[in-house]
């Protein structure tokens, strides 16, 4: 696999180069070589040839970065678990995909039900990185996401996803990262934005820095910019909601590029942000996890290059190899200027959820094009191509949501929700938009107030952090459209999530 | 104000965003020993406390500040 040499040659040529900076500690990409070889080592004596889903623990430590690369070299995937996550869920996703081995460096592992390889490994090997020659339809990662059953939904992606997804990148004359970078790579393992902010610098002997678990991520950002002069951002939109009320302070001239993705960007903070970055490209990148993270981008400009519609900042032009198409309901190509949902075909499209026909018959369908069949992937996102071909984000097609980048199936958090309420009573969740722009989450209960405690007990065993609802609003009785819907967008406004008590 | 008048206000503020009181705080609390205090509702505490005071934080010190006794050092050299 191309990309796996890549990685091998640039790990060898930058062996004195920096790799990773975690919480203070530098690690050179001769002690992440020395990391890797001891790893895979452990791998090939432990696990058969044809046991390809390996677990992970995500710990933020060379290990698991370590882990990752060396299950590549061994031609196996990585099915990633956080360790803050609750341990139900985690064994869910083993379960589901019938995970035997976990590569896991915690100092006491809780995953003893598993063959547990630690990654802690205090072994003298010789450094050896040469790849086993493997297939490329074989698995190299596997995300779950929120589903609406109360089941996390599996995204397998292949190695030849991966290929596709680093030609593309390399094929765009704009970014180009030098081995010298300082990058920023402050996303959870488990979270596919992760995928771009580790690779690409490694692909370039750059430097990358986490963020250390447990610590407050706005203002580490910020500190790791200003102390560690990094080069290269890679965020989330909320991220600088957050940050907001301190641009005033900000003026970082080594940022070179900053992505972000994950979520709509808004130009009016877009605009305020690119003052703090004076020397900075903006990209606005556009992917799902279906469709191996990134399938295009806008390049934003706050001079000249500014477009967008409902204050979102346009997603661009899909990249090399990628095709969209806006569609109606009928999965029929809709006309320049019409609003339809974004699918998306291309090398970097995943061979369909993990085990799930059911929903790979919703999301997938097939178009003939000039007499080949195409695959296209349906984002669930409604968009339209304007004259310029520029794609402009309009919304969301269903009830998923994004949270902190995150994203969440409404439908997931009123399952877990109503699951153990003391009352059976209506309950709906929404997404409510604070006043720095982002969504966070609110529980809307058709009921006079009563303790919600063991509903919220419940919600924080079955869901990460993220999914929990920060707000809590009881309603004698829910407003309701003509037709007789829940009138969710009436219902958002008996938060008032703004005013703190 | 004193030390335990501004920890009192503090701790109202604490209890406002996370919507309990099941915590103490002393100079050495961090986000670890409190539950529900996590990046989002720290940026919410951060903005409560602000408000209460009616003073508004330096991103260099809000950068480095790493339990409550910083908060409340910080808070005084608003004040």
């Amino acid at each position: 696999m191309k990309f796996v040499k890549k990685l091998q040659e640039s790990i060898l040529k930058y062996l004195d180069h920096n790799a990773l900076c975690i919480n203070n500690t530098f690690y050179t990409y001769k002690d992440f070589a020395v990391e890797i070889s001891r790893i895979r080592n452990a791998i090939s004596n432990t696990v058969d040839d044809d046991e390809k889903l390996i677990g992970l623990v995500t710990n933020d430590d060379i290990q698991t970065y370590a882990s990752i690369i060396a299950l590549w070299l061994e031609g196996k995937a990585y099915v990633p678990v956080n360790p803050s996550s609750p341990i139900e869920r985690n064994h869910k996703i083993f379960e589901l995909t019938e995970t035997k081995y976990v590569l896991d460096s915690s100092v006491d592992s809780i995953y003893q039900e598993y063959s547990v390889i630690s990654t802690l490994i205090d072994k003298d090997v010789s450094i050896n990185l040469k790849d086993k020659k493997v297939d490329g339809n074989d698995i190299a990662y596997i995300l779950f996401t929120s589903g609406t059953t109360g089941l996390p939904k599996g995204v397998p992606i292949t190695f030849n996803n991966i290929e596709a997804l680093v030609r593309a990148i390399d094929a765009e004359p704009e970014f180009n990262l030098l081995p010298s970078d300082r990058c920023l790579q402050m996303f959870e393992l488990t979270f596919d934005f992760s995928v771009v902010t580790y690779l690409f610098p490694f692909l370039s002997g750059a430097c990358i820095y986490t963020i250390p678990k447990g610590a407050i991520k706005y203002f580490y950002v910020f500190k790791l910019i200003k102390e560690q002069k990094l080069t290269v951002l890679t965020m989330v939109p909320s991220i600088i909601n957050y940050l907001r009320p301190y641009f005033a302070e900000i003026n970082a001239p080594d940022v070179r590029y900053c992505s972000f993705g994950g979520g709509a960007l808004h130009s009016d903070i877009a605009k305020e942000w690119s003052d703090c970055l004076p020397n900075c490209k903006i990209f606005n990148y556009y992917g799902p996890t279906e469709f191996t993270v990134y399938s295009g981008f806008y390049p934003y400009h706050k001079e000249n290059h500014q477009k967008s519609h409902n204050g979102i900042i346009a997603i661009g032009t899909p990249q090399k190899d990628t095709k969209y198409l806006v569609v109606d309901e009928n999965n029929s190509e809709v006309q320049i200027g019409v609003t339809g949902e974004l699918c998306l075909a291309g090398p970097q499209i995943t061979p369909g959820y993990w085990k799930n026909e059911e929903r790979n018959a919703k999301s997938f369908f097939i178009k003939n094009e000039d007499g080949k069949d195409i695959r296209y992937y349906k984002t669930g996102d409604l968009c339209f191509k304007d004259e310029d071909h520029d794609f402009l984000y309009v919304g969301r097609a269903d009830f998923q949501v994004k949270i902190r980048g995150y994203r969440v199936e409404l439908a997931e958090i009123e399952f877990h929700a109503k699951a153990n309420a003391q009352k059976k009573v209506n309950m709906v969740a929404l997404d409510i938009i604070n006043n720095l722009g982002n969504a966070e989450l609110g529980l809307a209960i058709e009921s006079d107030p009563f303790d919600t405690s063991n509903i919220f007990d419940h919600m924080k065993a079955k869901m990460p952090d993220y999914m929990i609802p920060m707000h809590v609003q009881f309603v004698k009785e829910f407003p309701h459209s003509i037709n007789g819907k829940i009138n969710r967008k009436e219902l958002k406004t008996y938060f008032d999530i703004n005013e703190l008590k | 104000m004193n030390k335990e008048d501004i920890l009192k206000k503090v701790r109202e503020a604490f209890i406002s965003v996370l919507e309990h009181e099941n915590f103490e705080l002393k100079d050495e609390t961090t986000a670890n020993d409190v539950d529900g205090w996590e990046s989002i509702t720290h940026m919410m505490i951060i903005s409560e406390v602000e408000k209460q005071f009616n003073i508004k934080f330096k991103l260099m010190d809000l950068m480095n500040m790493n339990n409550v006794g910083d908060l409340i050092k910080t808070i005084e050299s608003e004040l």
